[in-house]
């Protein structure tokens, strides 16, 4: 079972040189070793120097630095509301000169908005393709292509289908190799039939195809859904759907240079509104370009004089709390990597895309939703090149504050290096061979000194104690095979949840849960029986390899999705602290950790927490976790089954192990 | 009716042919649904071979005869054009898309050289000339943006030596060229009555670059006798628009579409809804109002002296209406009208002097004018997405009932790089057997020299698509090979599609049909940031260099160890002096000591 070899080989370089030094000096020293023992009168401060390096007390300094590090991030994170380190937005596309035009969105368009909204009302309870056959027909009627899209798609057991009806504008004097998108779905995310929103969308059809301005394609786009709809329509788009469920698009335009969406739900009445929320949370917490975020604020609060709010903060005075708190809500929609609006779908697809969202009452109406629209509008037609100055990566704290990448990253980054260096100190302290044995079981040989060897360097000798310099050889396949397969093991629980019909999805759940907190405990019983059981070593490499993915994966996944990663490195930073340990209390409430952050667990205590302690939302949350794998492509489960859980499943196997036995000691009698 | 129609596009175009005049001019207007009215302006102008060949112009532009002399150049077809022709809406493309090009400026020419090489060269020379002529940037049709088709173009004129194999066809395209004023205005020059008289006094940048859809073209052609004698070289112009009536009549001093007032809505009143503060708008049946002056912003300023005065020649300007269409005509001078094609045409003879204006009142008409429907469709598009790879996707259509034979030729630019085993062609419905590419012409790019080009004879059955995709690599280019705002993506040339004679007549004419051009997202680097990189090395190696530089080349030496060293300047003599002095007394002391 043992590759002694195979571990040498792999010992790092930093090991390897030391060791051959040390085993050089020794050979080469060993017959005039007694000469220089006398001699060593002035080699007091070397000794000492190489001393502190193999000191024990060495090896206390990381657990230190692994907090210090954790505690820094976070630090880090909870001063960037502060107004020295964030930034105001600014557009940064010279191009789209937002709010330089003036809108003419008014008169009797508002006359015809309101018709076009009752006609919407008498399709709320028409069949869908009657209902779609109408829409058609008034987008038709403006002059425009129209076409449809019919959906399906099976997420847990459910059909999720529907139809889009889109139409294209093609631009008086654009060659169809641009084009810009429209959106209202049917249904908002709430379910809320999106009255006001089709409306408007019907109504800024017929308005902009009067305009010969247009440089771009304009494609008015009335989704069956806010989720799948768009997705399938962008699939289709870029021919990369599916085509046995999803249906391919027959008129196409050109290459897709931004998207808004309108969700404003107010009935054939109307409903006067108070602010405009925009939402711009992609899928697997891609953002739009800022500049695309920054246009639309600036055209809605400096032209049309509507309020912006974003991360359904409603209030928002500016102070510092609320500041964090719109950025920690925006961290958890960015980190939970979900469809936030219609728009989410777009921004994979490098398209950047938001949603303007009407809430509160107030006394701003339909048409200025409009002419917002329509300034927004001409301001993208305006766009010589895709949106590509602004920043991709950012955190806003408000609609006018935002702070990039630059400046937030080394928060996750240091809360992902606490692992690593957590991981270091473990495979150094992995490499050393036990504490020499207590005088209590070693009173055989209690006279016996310890054996010294002399150093030489720099023409300098120094007297160690030889078990500083022993180096024990690692095991490294147990823990290699055990880290690896408890990574795979994580697909598992992955298929299930993405493979379970709705109706069993809650109690799979629960089981999944309650294996998930017994198996540390059932495989470190079941390896404390075995023939070989992990020795103590073995116990520290595992603890080594995982968290050293783990802090791998994390560093990695800040830069591509620094909220999932900072969450997730929070969460887990418990397993930094975690060590098998003798004492039985000790090990029982480092268990009792370690299920608290399960996690399951802390996906269980989460959704109660949001949904007010109402435990059936976790239904909901699976369903939307199943729906956002088979339709919007998410890996946020990815993250949690194949990063997150294998971690934990380690750590808590090392200190399930301690309830279970001293395994050092079944090793050393074995050494 | 529908034949008929055929009929009186088919005249339109046989009465071109050949004709006796050696100046001619035609304009044909033909309202198009959705308030489109197609304006088809045509110019030709004959110069017989030999005085073509002394350089003694008469109606032919003596600028452009003599690019074509100096470049050797026999035959020569120049396009510019802007928008998509709608054929949904419209019908088939006027001239059976023989007088249109894609997208950008497209040329293709004839010429006579002994060499591929020197073919090339005078190819070179014709497209810098022709630039420097119409204004475009025809200089930059450089070895990567010129392909030579193999089947797609046959040589419009008679060329005695056609055999011969010193007759080179160089194809050329520049999708991102935008049409504009400028190249309107070198066109306009090159007619004999630059604009001043006749239909081209009509011809106005604001309203022809506002228009949906426009083309110019140029051709320039030998046409000779059945028996080779008594050639001429013909030059045709022509320029088609399809302008949008309610943008075209809004006057030049408010362009802006403001909302009617809604008295001017007409609402439907049928609905529940209906009141004072909801107006479903009805849409308008009848066919809208128009005249000349109205859309084009001036009347017809009389004849072009110069066009014949007798016959069919002299019919310039024909409106292809219904017979039961109301038509003004508002003149003070004396006009002719002539019904031809079954009442469906109605031409007129210009009055010579006095301004000319036709309009026509809005009318609600008992049937729609039928229009010819388009022999095929075509669309294409790029899938997929990212940086590297991506397929084009063509879906071409046969809405006939006889299958048809077409030639699809595709010329992309070198940093596109297709795979042509993923070359795939399917008919759905159609038996997984049949391949609809019989044949292909391949010739592979080489990167920075020349642009890939594809020839594929297809077959498609009667009533069905062909999907045609392919899968292509994106390249990386070099910093400086990028364009400005290189983030738009680069543009990729339409597809030519050629639609071969069903009944495989070599002298029916041409049908060809283009696809929208292409954007094509290339990696495109942050600009910014070599400037930044270059500017914090260059720092970092300044401060290294000097330093080390320095201690390199530099000798220390102490001050003492040099032999009659002098520190110059006032301070310097001073201190020799006092240096002196000192010595002087110091050194007697040691002496006395």
């Amino acid at each position: 079972m043992r590759v002694p070899r195979f571990s040498r080989a792999k010992e790092s370089g930093e090991a390897d040189r030391r060791n051959a030094d040390q085993r050089q000096n020794h050979s080469f020293l060993t017959a005039t070793r007694d000469e220089w023992i006398e001699g060593s009168e002035s080699m007091s401060l070397l000794t000492s120097l190489l001393a502190l390096r193999r000191d024990a007390r060495l090896l206390k300094i990381p657990p230190y630095l692994s907090a210090l590090c954790i505690l820094v991030g976070i630090g880090w994170l909870l001063v960037l509301p502060l107004q020295e380190y964030s930034r105001n937005t600014y557009v940064s596309e010279n191009a789209l000169l937002p709010g330089q035009v003036h809108t003419y969105f008014t008169g009797s368009e508002h006359n015809i908005f309101r018709a076009y909204r009752h006609e919407v009302a008498e399709l709320v309870h028409q069949p869908l393709e009657g209902r779609n056959q109408r829409l058609a027909e008034i987008l038709r009627s403006s002059g425009l292509k129209v076409a449809t899209q019919n959906y399906e798609y099976s997420a847990s057991g459910r059909t999720i289908s529907g139809q889009n009806v889109y139409a294209i504008l093609q631009g008086p004097r654009a060659d169809a190799t641009e084009a810009i998108v429209l959106i209202a779905a049917w249904r908002n995310m709430d379910g809320e039939i999106n009255h006001s929103g089709v409306a408007l969308v019907l109504t800024l059809a017929r308005y902009f195809k009067r305009w010969s301005l247009w440089s771009k394609d304009i494609i008015f786009l009335i989704a069956g859904d806010s989720t799948a709809g768009p997705q399938a329509w962008v699939d289709a788009y870029h021919d990369s759907h599916s085509p046995a469920s999803i249906e391919p698009l027959s008129i196409k335009s050109g290459a897709l240079q931004g998207a808004v969406a309108i969700d404003y739900p107010a009935g054939p009445w109307g409903h006067r509104f108070d602010k405009l929320h925009i939402v711009y949370d992609g899928i697997n917490g891609q953002l739009p370009n800022l500049d695309l975020f920054n246009t639309a604020v600036s055209i809605a609060s400096g032209q049309m004089g509507i309020g912006c709010t974003l991360q359904r903060m409603w209030k928002h005075d500016d102070s510092y709390q609320e500041r964090l708190q719109t950025m920690l809500r925006g961290m958890i929609s960015q980190g939970l990597g979900h469809a936030s609006g219609p728009h989410s779908s777009f921004i994979p697809y490098h398209v950047d895309a938001i949603t303007l969202q009407t809430v509160g009452d107030g006394w701003h109406d339909e048409m200025s939703l409009g002419r917002t629209v329509e300034s927004l509008f001409r301001s993208l037609n305006n766009l010589l090149e895709h949106l590509h100055q602004s920043f991709f990566f950012y955190l806003l704290m408000q609609a006018n504050r935002f702070v990039s990448i630059g400046t937030y990253l080394p928060s996750a980054m240091l809360i992902a290096v606490n692992f690593t260096i957590t991981s270091i100190a473990l495979w150094v302290q992995s490499g050393r061979p036990a504490k020499p044995p207590s005088p209590v079981s070693t009173d055989t040989e209690p006279s016996e000194a310890p054996k010294m060897t002399a150093v030489e360097k720099d023409d300098m000798v120094a007297l160690i104690p030889e078990q500083s310099l022993a180096i024990i050889e690692r095991e490294l396949f147990l823990p290699l095979a055990f880290v690896g397969s408890a990574h795979f093991l994580g697909l598992l629980p992955l298929y299930i949840f993405n493979n379970t019909s709705e109706s069993s999805l809650t109690l799979a759940f629960h089981i999944t849960t309650f294996l998930a907190l017994l198996l540390p405990h059932l495989t470190a019983f079941a390896l404390s029986l075995s023939p070989h059981r992990p020795s103590a070593q073995e116990t520290t490499l595992i603890q080594c390899l995982s968290l050293l993915l783990l802090g791998m994966f994390l560093s990695a996944l800040a830069t591509l999705n620094f909220s999932l990663a900072f969450l997730v490195g929070i969460l887990a930073t418990p397993l930094t602290f975690v060590r098998p340990t003798s004492s039985r209390p000790l090990a029982g409430l480092q268990t009792l950790l370690l299920i608290a952050v399960n996690p399951l667990v802390v996906t269980t205590l989460a959704t109660s927490y949001w949904a007010g302690g109402d435990v059936s939302q976790l239904k909901t949350v699976l369903v939307a976790a199943a729906e956002g794998w088979h339709v919007w492509g998410l890996w946020t489960q990815v993250v949690v089954w194949l990063v997150w859980w294998p971690a934990w499943f380690a750590e808590s196997v090392v200190v399930a192990g301690s309830l279970f036995g001293e395994p050092s000691e079944a090793k050393s009698d074995k050494a | 009716m529908l034949s008929s129609l055929l009929a009186v596009s088919l005249c339109l175009l046989t009465s071109f042919v050949r004709a006796g005049s050696d100046y001619h001019e035609r304009l044909l207007l033909r309202p198009l649904p959705q308030n489109a009215l197609l304006a088809s302006f045509n110019f030709r102008s004959n110069e017989s071979s030999s005085s073509f060949e002394r350089q003694n112009f008469r109606y032919f532009p003596r600028s452009l005869g003599q690019i074509l002399q100096h470049a050797n150049t026999k035959e020569l077809h120049l396009r510019f054009s802007l928008g998509r022709w709608d054929a949904e809406s419209w019908g088939a493309r006027p001239w059976d898309g023989a007088r249109e090009g894609g997208t950008g400026v497209e040329l293709w020419a004839w010429v006579d050289a002994e060499s591929e090489a020197n073919a090339f060269a005078r190819w070179l020379t014709l497209t810098n000339a022709l630039s420097g002529l119409f204004c475009a940037s025809l200089n930059f049709i450089d070895s990567t943006k010129t392909i030579r088709p193999v089947m797609t173009f046959k040589p419009e004129g008679n060329h005695p030596n056609m055999s011969s194999p010193n007759l080179h066809l160089l194809h050329g395209t520049l999708p991102h060229e935008v049409v504009c004023t400028e190249n309107l205005t070198p066109f306009l020059k090159l007619l004999p009555c630059k604009g001043k008289a006749g239909i081209s006094s009509l011809l106005d940048g604001h309203k022809l670059f506002d228009a949906s859809w426009q083309t110019m073209s140029i051709d320039v052609r030998p046409v000779c006798n059945n028996d080779g004698s008594d050639c001429v070289i013909e030059m045709e112009q022509t320029v088609d628009m399809v302008l949008d009536l309610d943008r075209s009549k809004r006057p030049r001093d408010n362009p802006i579409p403001r909302p009617l007032p809604i008295e001017d809505i007409e609402c439907d009143t049928s609905k529940s809804y209906n009141s004072q503060d909801s107006c479903f708008p009805l849409v308008k049946t009848s066919e809208p109002s128009w005249s000349l002056s109205e859309i084009f912003g001036r009347p017809i300023k009389g004849a072009c002296p110069i066009t014949g005065e007798e016959g069919e020649n002299a019919e310039t300007v024909c409106l292809n209406v219904p017979a039961e269409r109301n038509v003004d005509i508002k003149t003070n001078g004396g006009y002719t009208e002539v019904p031809r094609g079954e009442g469906l045409l109605r031409c007129y003879k210009l009055p010579s002097r006095d301004d000319f204006d036709i309009s026509l009142p809005e009318q609600t008409l008992p049937t729609p004018l039928l229009l010819p429907q388009p022999p095929l469709t075509a669309a294409r598009s790029i899938n997929g997405h990212g940086q590297e790879r991506g397929s084009v996707q063509a879906v071409i259509t046969n809405p006939s009932d006889y299958p048809v034979s077409l030639i699809y030729l595709e010329s992309l630019p070198w940093f596109m790089k297709p795979y042509l085993h993923t070359l795939r062609a399917s008919i759905p419905g159609a038996p997984a057997s049949t391949n609809p590419i019989k044949e292909t012409y391949y010739r592979p790019a080489v990167d920075r020299h020349r642009g890939t080009h594809l020839e594929l004879l297809l077959e498609i059955p009667a009533h069905s698509s062909l999907i045609l995709t392919y899968d292509f690599e994106k390249a990386i280019l070099r910093y400086t090979e990028y364009p400005p705002d290189a983030n738009r993506g680069f543009d990729v040339a339409p597809a030519v599609i050629r639609l071969l004679p069903s009944d495989g007549n070599p002298n029916a004419p041409p049908v060809f049909l283009r696809t929208t051009s292409l954007l094509l997202p290339l990696p495109t680097p942050d600009f910014s940031m070599p400037y930044n990189v270059i500017i914090l090395t260059s720092t970092v190696m300044a401060l290294g260099f000097g330093n080390i530089f320095n201690l390199l080349v530099r000798r220390f030496v102490a001050v003492d160890e040099i032999e009659g060293w002098q520190p110059g300047g006032l301070t310097g003599a001073l201190r020799t002096r006092l240096d002196k002095l000192k010595a002087r007394w110091f050194g007697k002391g040691e002496k006395d000591e």
